[in-house]
């Protein structure tokens, strides 16, 4: 005897089961339809003829009637009467199905189209045969435990897996039962059912699921379930998953990528990267792109033609050690990428020569070339080529103890040989690289290069740029200096020429251009060819007094000075009738020298015919086109963007001008004390002030949303990314008025929302400037800028101050702006020199440059080309804290613009500072000063305090810039110091060249 | 242009060859369509959408009559557009349907080129997927998982990245 009937759930699955399923032809006469539902014993299972029954006669379902059936071997039986002509019957076997069993069944024309349950696992669904003539000889059923007393359960589960309507064999379910599969178990159907139309076949299914009790039922549907979901992916076609994928997040769509390999290979889709990568508001270089695609698209067919010639069909008896397209970011085991990176350890070699000649296209163009030449797709690598093959091998050298494999999944081949970028792989790459942001984790570097002191500016570096891999400094010391951020080294000698400090300057290193143009407190102006350093042009006094800084576009350069003045040079060779001339502002603050005609007073004929006849001289290049007085004070910055300038004052004002005509066009008053660095788009004014604020005004209307509390000292230098995504000037302007009718909803509402800060703050409420879109928080409403300034989520402003710091500023969930990490300059300095960490207040000593620690420098040239990057250099916080805990930064070479003195360093992480007012989370215990979180720095500042008396500063920030990759500074320091935030990652480096910053 | 046309109705034939009539302005919504009167005029014969059952077909067209008074859609794809799965209320009523009618109103939009049914169905599966684990994925789409749990692992790791920030 097998399973009783108390069956549980779990062992429900050796349920034997035979379901009968009756099917009458005839209705039930209502006579017997009343013996059936009185009479325990069925006399007759009818069958009736009458396939166009309505149901409506036979409103009830009748009754549940079961009997055992004798002779059966069967301890229970049910048997349903459904309404218009089927019955459903059950037969549990407590036993294996005897023959006699059988017999009887057979001979009741019950057509057990499965297996006769032999096996008392085994289960069967039978039909009857619609020739059955029950009539004749009904089937005896006495009374037994009917499905109602029976478990429940038991019958659930048993229809669950007895119900077999269709083939679906694979649904998850299964998963879960361990029952394993029967193809047998499924019905035939007879042909005279699948003859019905679908209507009658869900007729028919229908009533037949009417019969069950709800508990079996439910399980039906429940096993349906799965019927009624079908994969989108198979369904539809590519670019239509793609459509769908494209309103999903990065987040959901990796998930979704775990979902099958179909969905894998959809989701990898260069195109729906692409559009996530650009609507983060991140920017790619596009034309490197394009170019890279393109050689290495040439490269390849190169290669795949020289080895065809070796062999025939590839694709057939793959060597081991071939290495395969990255079929995007998919695949490799660690195995494989193990023997890669033994391949490529003994084929290393010499760089490559630099054939593209891109150097200011790629912050890590060595490293690019290293990096990709290779990658010999569908080639077989076949030993034999060794020559061919090392040369490209080199750049595969990789880290070994990278979870990645050393290959590059930076592209993809399409099966036509050309060569794609690999989009997925480079949005990861960059938001791993913001991630490094985040966290507070970068490598430090410094120039010159720490085995290099004597080419390190004598004095303070006032003004620095980079572009590519170059950077041009001007210090104290009244020299220019351009160096090569890859090998930290300075390009040639230092440029001479001004006779005081280099205060400003800005250059252009592409061909067209090729030019470093620097102002001085000399108050000239020179302009020097990049390429050679020749000096060029120069502007002899070109203010009154020292020129503070200057900008120039293809067609002017601009100037402003200590005088209170800015400047507007032409660049070009202008003629009157140039669209570049300027025109005449009728009106105060600006002035023309003479030579200047107002075109517009002239009639184009008498204009020309002046022209022609040489009475109107055209402008040599960088000749004045006008002055614009407007400041009360000292002009300590300017920007250029388009046909706009703005300038910043000692006077506490921000002035637009018109560059065409020097007209004013707005003045914005925001700050408390003069203003030091200014930075514009056409959406927002950011400035740093002597206040110690970063403030952002709306460019349109000069509002002011967003006011950062968090330096010290005065804010000397600013950037900012706000990553604005396409389209985000709607989004941008919706948000404003979001804010704004917010805030009259909350005054209509009493709330006392309107008023200065200072009455705010008496009334107990602090007011968040940084970009809190809480009425409470608003200070002006009828921006086109919602508060903070809009832009993506990861907006980034970064400041330095003569507190010696420099400001990381994110944006919180909120919208606000927050100080994400606060770096010491003279941290990054000791620790890219090689110098220990600074020490604990009190104990600080500071080894000038040439007592510096010099590392031993990797031979130039030769030797480790190859990034072979130390195994910690992905530190996490965990190594971060050891590695702080014994003080010495460890040196790696990973980085290949900045090998030889690199250091690793991580932020510990630490809590938020809400500007304005700090709250910070217990810092972690900062084992280093290096690590020193945000509150230490009234420690910090006051450690300076020598037997109460103050040192004097030393590592004032004066300028800085950063890219997607790397912030670089100058300071009271000569050293310049840099922040990579690749740090030194293979991957993110390899794709840092094809990023541009927010 | 749709307003005005001589006749108002035209007949659409439905891939199992049921017709259907429907006001011209309604069927206009369809691209394909509103193209095909206007480069064969209307010859006031049957026409036909192989592509497209009855079923299906009558769905589109319930949807194409509500929203017969919208504006045409804006041009191309903007990206700015994409970032929203909002779906209006009668839209997402519309679409609580069988999966299968779902897609194959998917299918068929795209067919017809009726670029807001389009998108609708694309959101709506979007927002089935959306914050769901990938076993809750399978479960809605009835997909078996293909992947070993080892290469579950892989890609686990290699997802890390996008961790929350």
């Amino acid at each position: 005897m097998h399973a009783q009937f108390n069956l549980s759930v779990d062992d429900s699955v050796f349920l034997p089961t035979i379901n009968l399923v009756w099917l009458a032809q005839r209705p039930v006469p209502s006579v017997k339809r009343e013996a059936l539902s009185r009479s325990r014993e069925v006399t007759c299972a009818p069958a009736f003829a009458c396939p166009n029954a309505k149901a409506s006669r036979y409103p009830q379902t009748s009754k549940c009637v079961a009997a055992p059936i004798p002779g059966l071997g069967c301890a229970s039986s049910s048997l349903r009467i459904v309404e218009p002509r089927v019955f459903i019957g059950f037969l549990v076997f407590t036993e294996p199905c005897s023959a006699s069993s059988k017999t009887y069944l057979e001979e009741r024309s019950v057509s057990l189209s499965s297996s006769v349950p032999d096996d008392p696992r085994r289960r069967a669904v039978a039909l009857m045969d619609r020739n059955a003539d029950f009539e004749a000889d009904p089937p005896r059923l006495p009374r037994l435990p009917s499905p109602a007393d029976s478990p429940s359960a038991s019958l659930a589960a048993s229809f669950r897996l007895d119900e077999g309507y269709s083939d679906d064999t694979t649904g998850s379910q299964l998963d879960h039962d361990k029952l394993p599969h029967l193809p047998g178990d499924l019905v035939t159907l007879p042909d005279w059912i699948l003859a019905q139309t679908e209507g009658d076949r869900a007729e028919l299914a229908y009533n037949l699921l009417r019969t069950l009790r709800t508990s079996a039922l439910a399980a039906v549907v429940d096993r349906l379930n799965p019927l009624l979901h079908m994969d989108p992916v198979l369904k539809l076609p590519p670019e239509i998953t793609s459509e769908i994928f494209s309103y999903l997040d990065p987040r959901s769509l990796l998930t979704s990528s775990l979902v099958s390999r179909a969905w894998r290979s959809r989701i990898s889709d260069p195109r729906l990267w692409r559009d996530l990568f650009i609507r983060e508001g991140w920017r790619v270089d596009i034309d490197a792109i394009r170019k890279y695609e393109q050689e290495q698209s040439e490269q390849l067919s190169l290669q795949s033609r020289k080895s065809r010639s070796r062999q025939a069909d590839p694709d057939i008896g793959e060597p081991k050690l071939k290495k395969r397209v990255p079929q995007g970011w998919f695949e490799s085991r660690g195995a494989d990428s193990s023997i890669h990176a033994g391949e490529m350890d003994t084929t290393e070699s010499g760089n490559l020569p630099d054939k593209e000649g891109d150097h200011q296209m790629s912050d890590a163009s060595n490293d690019r070339k290293a990096s990709f030449a290779s990658q010999p797709p569908e080639s077989p690598t076949s030993h034999s080529r060794a020559a061919f093959e090392s040369a490209r091998a080199v750049v595969q050298a990789g880290p070994t103890a990278q979870p990645f494999p050393p290959k590059s999944s930076i592209y993809t081949r399409l099966p036509g040989g050309t060569v794609k970028i690999n989009w997925p792989h480079l949005y990861k790459q960059r938001r791993r690289l913001e991630e490094n942001w985040l966290k507070g984790q970068f490598t430090n570097f410094q120039l010159p290069h720490p085995a290099h002191p004597e080419e390190a500016h004598q004095e303070c570096v006032y003004t620095i740029q980079f572009s590519g891999k170059w950077l041009v400094s001007g210090s104290r010391d009244k020299t220019v200096r351009v160096w090569d951020l890859e090998t930290q080294r300075l390009l040639y000698r230092p440029l001479l020429g001004h006779l005081k400090s280099v205060l400003c300057l800005q250059f252009d290193p592409s061909p067209s251009e090729d030019v470093i143009i620097s102002g001085s407190s000399d108050k000239n102006v020179i302009v020097w060819q990049f390429s050679t350093g020749q000096k060029i042009h120069e502007i002899s006094s070109a203010h009154s007094d020292s020129v503070l800084n200057l900008r120039f576009d293809k067609r002017y350069l601009v100037t402003c000075s200590k005088d209170r003045l800015i400047k507007v040079w032409n660049r070009r060779e202008l003629t009157a009738t140039d669209k570049d001339y300027p025109s005449i502002h009728q009106g105060s603050g600006v002035t023309y020298p003479s030579y200047i005609i107002d075109t517009t007073e002239l009639p184009s004929p008498v204009l020309e015919a002046e022209l022609a006849r040489g009475h109107i001289k055209s402008l040599e290049p960088y000749s004045l086109l006008f002055t614009m007085d407007g400041h009360g004070a000292a002009v300590n910055a300017i920007q250029l963007n388009e046909d706009e300038i703005v300038s910043a004052s000692g006077d506490r004002l921000i002035k637009v001008w018109n560059i065409r005509n020097g007209a004013c066009l707005k003045t914005i008053i925001g700050h408390e004390k003069g203003i030091a660095c200014i930075q514009f788009d056409s959406r927002r004014v950011i400035s740093g002030s002597n206040d110690d604020t970063v403030r952002i005004f709306d460019h349109a209307c000069g509002a002011e949303v967003a006011c950062l509390h968090g330096h010290e000292n005065l804010v000397r230098t600013v950037q900012a990314g706000f990553g604005d995504p396409p389209g985000a000037e709607e989004t941008m302007r919706l948000e404003a008025l979001a804010v704004d009718s917010s805030f009259w909803r909350a005054k209509r509402a009493g709330e006392i929302v309107d008023q200065a800060p200072t009455s705010m703050r008496r009334s107990g409420y602090v007011q968040n400037t940084a970009g809190s879109r809480e009425p409470k928080d608003i200070r002006a409403i009828g921006a086109n800028i919602p508060p903070g300034g809009g832009g993506s989520a990861w907006g980034r402003i970064v400041s330095g101050s003569y507190d010696e710091t420099i400001i990381i500023w994110k944006k919180d969930r909120e919208g606000r702006w927050v100080v994400s990490h606060r770096l010491y300059q003279e941290d990054a300095a000791a620790i890219a020199s090689g110098e220990q960490a600074p020490i604990r207040p009190g104990t600080m000593h500071h080894p000038g440059p040439q007592q510096t620690e010099i590392p031993i420098p990797p031979p130039q040239g030769q030797g480790p080309q190859q990034p072979t990057p130390d195994p910690n250099v992905n530190v996490n916080h965990a190594d971060a804290a050891t590695g702080a805990g014994n003080a010495t930064a460890r040196p790696q070479q990973g980085n290949a613009w900045a090998q030889g003195m690199v250091r690793t360093n991580t932020l510990l992480p630490r809590g938020r500072l809400h500007a304005p007012n700090f709250r910070s989370a217990p810092a972690g215990h900062g084992p280093a000063a290096r690590l020193r979180a945000p509150q230490h720095y009234a420690r910090y500042m006051n450690h300076r305090m020598n037997n109460g008396q103050e040192e004097p500063p030393r590592f004032r920030v004066y300028k800085l810039q950063f890219d997607s990759r790397k912030i670089i500074s100058a300071s009271q320091d000569p050293r310049i110091v840099g922040w990579d935030f690749a740090c030194g990652d293979r991957e993110i480096i390899e794709a840092c060249q094809f990023f541009q910053g927010l | 242009m749709s307003s005005g046309t001589p006749s108002s109705t035209i007949t659409l034939t439905s891939s199992d060859g049921v017709d259907v009539t429907v006001e011209r302005q309604v069927a206009e919504r369809s691209v394909l369509i509103k193209n095909m009167l206007e480069d064969l005029g209307d010859s006031g014969e049957a026409i036909p959408v192989p592509n497209v059952n009855e079923a299906v077909l009558k769905k589109v067209i319930e949807w194409c009559t509500h929203h017969k008074l919208d504006p045409p859609s804006a041009g191309d794809d903007d990206d700015s557009r994409r970032k929203t799965t909002d779906i209006d209320e009668w839209d997402q009523k519309f679409m609580q349907v069988d999966q299968e009618m779902l897609f194959e109103i998917i299918l068929a939009a795209n067919y017809l080129d009726i670029k807001a049914l389009l998108d609708v169905g694309c959101k709506t599966v979007a927002n089935m997927i959306k914050g769901k684990s990938p076993e809750e994925i399978r479960k809605t789409f009835n997909i078996q998982n293909d992947f070993t749990p080892e290469e579950e692992d892989q890609i686990r790791r290699e997802n890390e990245w996008a961790e929350d920030r």
